[in-house]
């Protein structure tokens, strides 16, 4: 079964509304995390951990610090599950 | 429910993560969980870092003690850590509660790969980590432990008959 980045976008943005404590609804793939209101460092990095934690993998940090939408903890979330097929 | 690990049939094994036997370590007792096994913990000003913050690197040991022990219990093989990764999420902090939930991926081999999680009293992600592990024999690594003869004995049969993490005997 393939995973796709839409695929990823759509789990992606249930785990960060969830964190945030909003509706999926109000997130978009375009959404700056660090712009929503209550976000902070710790709110982004527990999101990761979770997100880690579906997918199995291991995001590196350099990536992580560097992401600002949904989109591109998506593409980071992708990236990583290329290299490890 | 707490769960005796294997090791506990020496009377004198010193594990700074487990042993009740060492007076500097950790003590954890660990307990079955529905994803695997649980381990709770308060630690004190003997394990600070920052004042009033435990010291990072324990947060690893308490992880990978909780997921070793699975491996032991679940699987009944003793593993050696090879490598390991914890994020950190937000620092713990000294007299308060937490627990670490350890789980094993349902794969087989030589190689073992867990993952915990040390979650507050609120249950809120503290920090996170994932581990691969080798199995060894006993007979492996004989000239690495202080043990005699009998003492491998004793901890060979305890590992092959022990009970699950969820109180099965197998």
């Amino acid at each position: 079964m393939t995973t796709t980045l839409d695929d990823i976008t759509s789990t992606v943005t249930g785990i960060a509304a969830a964190e945030i404590g909003v509706q999926a609804a109000e997130m978009a793939a375009d959404t700056d995390l660090r712009g929503v209101e209550g976000v902070d460092s710790v709110k982004v990095l527990r999101m990761i951990a979770k997100i880690e934690r579906q997918y199995d993998v291991e995001l590196e940090d350099e990536d992580v610090f560097g992401v600002s939408t949904v989109a591109d903890v998506a593409a980071v979330v992708a990236k990583a599950l290329g290299e490890r097929a | 429910m707490s769960v005796q690990v294997p090791w506990s049939v020496l009377p004198d094994y010193r594990c700074f993560g487990c042993s009740p036997h060492n007076d500097h370590g950790l003590r954890l007792t660990f307990a079955p969980h529905p994803d695997g096994l649980q381990a709770r913990f308060t630690l004190d000003r003997g394990f600070e870092s920052y004042p009033g913050v435990v010291h990072g690197g324990l947060v690893g040991v308490i992880c990978d003690e909780t997921m070793g022990n699975l491996i032991v219990l679940d699987r009944h093989q003793p593993a050696f850590t090879t490598s390991m990764r914890t994020r950190f999420v937000t620092p713990l902090l000294v007299g308060r509660d937490y627990r670490c939930v350890a789980s094993l991926r349902p794969d087989g081999g030589e190689l073992f790969h867990a993952c915990a999680e040390v979650l507050d009293a609120d249950d809120v992600v503290c920090a996170t980590a994932s581990a691969v592990y080798q199995a060894f024999s006993l007979d492996q690594v004989r000239h690495q432990l202080t043990l005699g003869d009998d003492e491998v004995a004793l901890l060979d049969q305890a590992i092959t008959a022990n009970l699950s993490p969820n109180g099965a005997r197998s």
